[in-house]
């Protein structure tokens, strides 16, 4: 599909993918000894894989198709055959998958390689991927800083150049945040479009599965090889296709009053604004009247929604087993105190309050109708603007330790990037800029249901102007 | 009629597990008694990332209940998840129907013993997936997963029971309506058909009391006593003036009464709320046009019917109309004869009954078949009454031809001409050998024209012998007495 | 949120706290249940709850027996085992 942008410039989303095209097809064959070399640099200062090894279910991938011979990371709360799934949680320590998500099998059939399973926040819940039981992750802009969360690992790979693409979950934000403090790419599709099946749930009606890449184009192809109806989940549908061919000319703009964000943060948001303009989109101001009430409904939900689906890790049937407990209630009770950590017990605690009898009209209920008009505020804005452009976060990426942003705040922070999980809606972060203290700010785009063309249009046009600067020390693969 | 101080009511909520090809949830094989742990998936396990996908058949079932049930089908069914832990329980939560069910406010036509129907009312029927075993032995318990995520269809009544004997006769009843529909074996020592009560009684007059829940109710007589046994002892409670405690209470048969089950799950708080990973169910009008036609005549309406239609006694219709397959093979048996005019239907039909609820169901018992099993059908039944109507065989003959059908599986016909078994009804044939035997016997022959009449039997037994059991036995008491009374 | 509460809470999900742990679980729960609050203000009249976030419905799978066998993977990751069974301290 060939088209030009409003001030006449070309649009390139031809369909041949620079992942396809080149290098990264090689790295596991005829570049594979220096390949893995720096891999293994990299992993010694960020760490962004609990486990490694490109041979391991290399059958598993069939040799020829669209992505052969494309190695990629998968969160570890993914099944992945041949791989365990901790979810980055001392409960689920040297569980192995019996059987391969969905997801990752589509690109498995296509071609891709899974080369290893990517470090997160315990469970999906954190913004900083230091809630992983196992190791820390860190930035490859500084490595003193956090990947984001709770995909930090695929980020991290992804930006370190470590592989194209890596999947990521995204439940309020844990994929686009991470790649905006990373620099590269963040997908989050339409809820249903990509199965869940083999998707370790968080929160049932928030997460989807997403794509971290260094490229749109890669995102797209990636996207387009997993979407699909599942017959695994029935939340899942076919994509309808874009309703206008991926059109956008009116995007609107959110505007954030000053201080909410941090200043390199607030440069960056004007520069995106700027760039668009000078690329001939129209913009128009809006305001989000339920922003004030997104994060708090995020939380009661996906809470009350995680409290449920983390109660089948007891201990019992795979995972951590306590040596305490005489009986299965104490045995139960001992596995999961120590097997889970705070972050999670307390996500737990109030989900599991939240629901109880006396008080779910209270939470969950009015959560569920807030979130009501939270989405018809959306659609809304979409009668008269094509895109819904915000900011990822309030900060590029903060320090390893609450000094910085303790862990209330980080949870307060997900306002702009909740919204597309309430919603259900497609939303891009899009590397914006690298600011004066070396750290990359993303952009976010949210379109609406089955727009993510629209999402992939306006990035790619964006990536041809202003191309994003890349991690220091960084090979670039695709070129070999 | 006596007053009785108390008014009981009873409650009861019935579990039955559907049959389908494969579980509700997932696509692992439905069946019982496989070696342990093999019929299962992650899904059925509670693996990390595993999603329920929902079984159309066991939704048809669900629904073929709900109307035989006379529900209302809520307009749209919404599946919730059930929260609380258990060791059984792959996932923690069961995912269940809390709100909307498929079908409420429904009832059921209860027969009683006086031949009247009363309408017990149905609170709800729902959909739900059944949780694992567990076996106890000594300081172990073993958990057994191919159980879990089986479909199992609850049934809830209102409280409109009033003794232990009714509670017996709607287990029953309903047993053999859900049988009929073809949804499930309901087979209580297996499991498919599980039946817990709730229990109260108050003073005439004021209402629902103080309820118990009693389990571990594994047959419907269980039932009767279990609750008998309840309502006494709830009855001594109030007259010492205590109050009855709101709990559980298991049946032990063993000692005969039940007693409370103190655990710590007692007062659960279930924090349902609407399944996430499963879109509600609207039943369309000609989904639900498919599931009507679907559905059998109930045993009810059938019983009725075929009293009616072919003239049956009480007993008799209760005893066809048990089964549907007894049911089917009677009415096809009879539907045989309707195409031969040489006899009334209800004649061949009260024939065709007396040996079905006779000979055959002796055979059936012997062998632990049922009727579908075996290898008789209605057309060799048929078969059989007709070649003794035509006396070609006689009536304890054709009890032989029977057995030897269900042994040998052959054709009675080809078995009375393979083994000579036809009988002599040659009245000259007949009347030579009666000769033999009068003029051989002439002090039995005195006696009988003396009034003796039971020695005609002594007679009747040498003609037998000396046709191998074959003359006709009508032909020859008329003859032996043509001869003797002449 | 009051302490026993919180165990009331915890005893629900099946979370054995000790007291140090609940002590400063009590204080950050509280802390969200209170950023919780501003949700009264909304006024929801009129508005459905959002129980589904598609508005999919009727969907099933025909009944067929589909699983492949990965039992004995699955039995392999169990804590222990005898056999063919899983096992766990006795209930009763």
């Amino acid at each position: 599909m060939q088209g030009k942008d409003m001030a006449g410039n070309g649009i390139n989303s031809s369909d041949s993918s620079s992942v396809t095209n080149g290098g990264w097809s090689k790295v596991l064959s005829e570049n594979k000894a220096s390949y893995l070399e720096y891999v293994d640099g990299w992993e010694k200062k960020i760490g962004s894989f609990l486990e490694y090894d490109i041979e391991r279910i290399r059958s598993a991938s069939c040799r020829e198709g669209a992505l052969a011979g494309i190695p990629f990371g998968v969160k570890d709360n993914f099944a992945v055959e041949g791989f365990n799934i901790t979810c980055g949680s001392k409960i689920l320590e040297g569980v192995a998958s019996p059987y391969t998500a969905t997801s990752v099998a589509k690109l498995q059939k296509a071609g891709a390689v899974v080369v290893g399973k990517t470090n997160l926040d315990a469970f999906g819940m954190g913004s900083s991927t230091d809630n992983s039981a196992f190791k820390v992750t860190n930035n490859p802009w500084d490595l003193t800083r956090v990947a984001g969360g709770s995909s930090g690992g695929s980020a991290a790979a992804v930006a370190a150049g470590l592989v194209p693409f890596a999947l990521g979950s995204d439940t309020g934000g844990s994929v686009r945040q991470p790649a905006s403090f990373c620099g590269v790419y963040g997908l989050k599709p339409t809820y249903g479009v990509v199965s869940r099946y083999g998707l370790t749930a968080y929160a049932s009606s928030l997460d989807v599965v997403g794509v971290l890449s260094r490229t749109v184009d890669t995102a797209r192809t990636v996207f387009n090889t997993m979407k699909g109806r599942d017959i695994l989940d029935n939340t899942s549908v076919s994509h309808p296709g874009s309703a206008n061919n991926g059109d956008v000319k009116k995007i609107a703009v959110l505007k954030v009053s000053d201080g909410i964000l941090s200043k390199e943060v607030e440069l960056s948001y004007a520069k995106s604004k700027n760039r668009l303009l000078s690329l001939g989109f129209e913009l128009i101001d809006i305001e989000l009247t339920s922003l004030e009430y997104v994060v708090p409904v995020y939380y009661t939900i996906a809470t009350a929604e995680a409290s449920a689906n983390l109660a089948r890790f007891n201990g019992l049937r795979y995972g951590y087993q306590s040596p305490e407990g005489k009986d299965p209630g104490e045995l139960m009770q001992a596995s999961r105190d120590e097997g889970f950590c705070d972050e999670v017990k307390l996500r737990i605690l109030l989900g599991t309050y939240v629901l109880r009898s006396g008080f779910q009209d209270q939470y969950y209920l009015k959560a569920q109708k807030i979130r009501t008009a939270i989405r018809n505020e959306f659609n809304t804005i979409f009668e008269s603007a094509d895109l819904v452009m915000m900011p990822v976060f309030p900060t590029p990426a903060f320090k390893h330790g609450s000094a910085e942003l303790d862990t209330f705040q980080q949870k307060v922070a997900d306002l702009y990037t909740c919204t597309a999980n309430l919603t259900g809606l497609p939303a891009l972060a899009v590397p914006s800029s690298v600011e004066e203290n070396g750290l990359p700010v993303g952009v976010q785009f949210t379109a609406p249901a089955f727009e993510e063309d629209r999402l992939f249009n306006v990035a790619g046009v964006l990536e041809a102007g202003f191309p994003s600067p890349t991690v220091p020390g960084i090979k670039d693969w695709s070129k070999f | 009629m006596k007053q009785t101080k108390y008014q009981t009511f009873i409650g009861l909520e019935v579990h039955i597990h559907l049959i389908t090809e494969s579980k509700v949830f997932c696509g692992c094989r439905n069946v019982f008694g496989s070696e342990p742990n093999t019929n299962v998936c992650p899904v059925c396990m509670g693996y990390p990332g595993v999603l329920p996908s929902l079984n159309e058949e066991a939704v048809k079932k669900a629904y073929q209940v709900a109307m035989a049930l006379n529900c209302h089908l809520n307009e749209k069914a919404v599946f919730e998840r059930k929260n609380y832990f258990y060791p059984d329980m792959p996932k923690n939560y069961q995912i269940s129907q809390f709100e909307y069910p498929f079908g409420i406010n429904g009832y059921f036509d209860l027969e009683l013993t006086d031949g009247s129907t009363r309408k017990i009312r149905i609170h709800d029927v729902h959909l739900e997936e059944d949780a694992g075993k567990m076996i106890h032995e000594g300081s172990h318990s073993k958990l057994d997963y191919n159980r879990a995520g089986t479909p199992l269809l609850e049934i809830v009544t209102e409280p409109d029971l009033v003794s232990g004997e009714e509670a017996e006769a709607f287990v029953q009843q309903f047993r053999q309506m859900v049988r009929y529909l073809g949804v499930t074996d309901g087979n209580m020592e297996e499991g498919s058909l599980r039946c817990d009560a709730n229990v109260s009684i108050n003073e005439q007059g004021k209402g629902l009391g103080t309820k118990t829940e009693c389990k571990n109710l594994n047959s419907s007589r269980f039932i009767k006593k279990a609750l008998e046994y309840e309502i006494k002892r709830q009855a001594k409670v109030l007259n010492s003036g205590e109050k009855i405690i709101q709990e559980t209470r298991l049946w032990d048969e063993s000692v005969a009464r039940t007693s409370s089950m103190r655990t710590k799950e007692s007062s659960n708080d279930y924090r349902y709320f609407p399944e996430p990973d499963l879109p509600p169910y609207r039943p369309k009008a000609d989904f639900l046009e498919m599931v009507k036609s679907s559905i059998v005549e109930l045993p009810g309406i059938r019983k009725k019917r075929i009293k009616e239609e072919y003239g049956l006694n009480d007993q008799q219709a209760v005893f066809i109309t048990g089964e549907k397959e007894m049911a089917d093979f009677f009415e096809n048996t009879v539907l045989l004869n309707s195409k031969d005019s040489s006899s009334t239907s209800k004649e061949f039909a009260a024939t065709a009954a007396s040996w079905l609820s006779g000979n055959v169901q002796k055979i059936l018992n012997d062998s632990c078949l049922g009727i579908s099993e075996s290898c008789l059908s209605p057309e060799r039944l048929f078969a059989v009454l007709k070649l003794i109507e035509n006396n070609t065989i006689s009536a304890g003959t054709g009890k032989k031809v029977l057995a030897m059908v269900f042994e040998k599986n052959e054709e009675p016909g080809d078995l009375v001409d393979k083994l000579g078994l036809a009988q002599v009804s040659d009245t000259g044939e007949i009347e030579k050998i009666v000769s033999e035997i009068v003029d051989a016997n002439p002090k039995v022959v005195d006696a009988i024209r003396e009034g003796a009449d039971k020695q005609i039997g002594f007679l009747m037994g040498q003609v037998m012998k000396a046709t191998s059991g074959k003359a006709n036995p009508g032909l020859a008491q008329k003859l032996i007495r043509k001869k003797i009374l002449k | 949120m009051k302490l026993d509460e919180l165990y009331v809470t915890a005893k629900l999900a099946k979370l054995d706290l000790n007291e140090g742990e609940a002590e400063k679980l009590a204080v950050e729960v509280s802390r969200m249940l209170e950023y919780f609050s501003v949700m009264e203000k909304v006024d929801v009249e009129g508005l459905e709850a959002t129980v589904q976030t598609l508005s999919r419905e009727n969907v099933c799978r025909p009944d067929v027996v589909t699983s492949r066998d990965v039992s004995a993977k699955m039995l392999d990751n169990a804590p222990k085992r005898d056999d063919r069974f899983i096992i766990i301290p006795n209930v009763l």
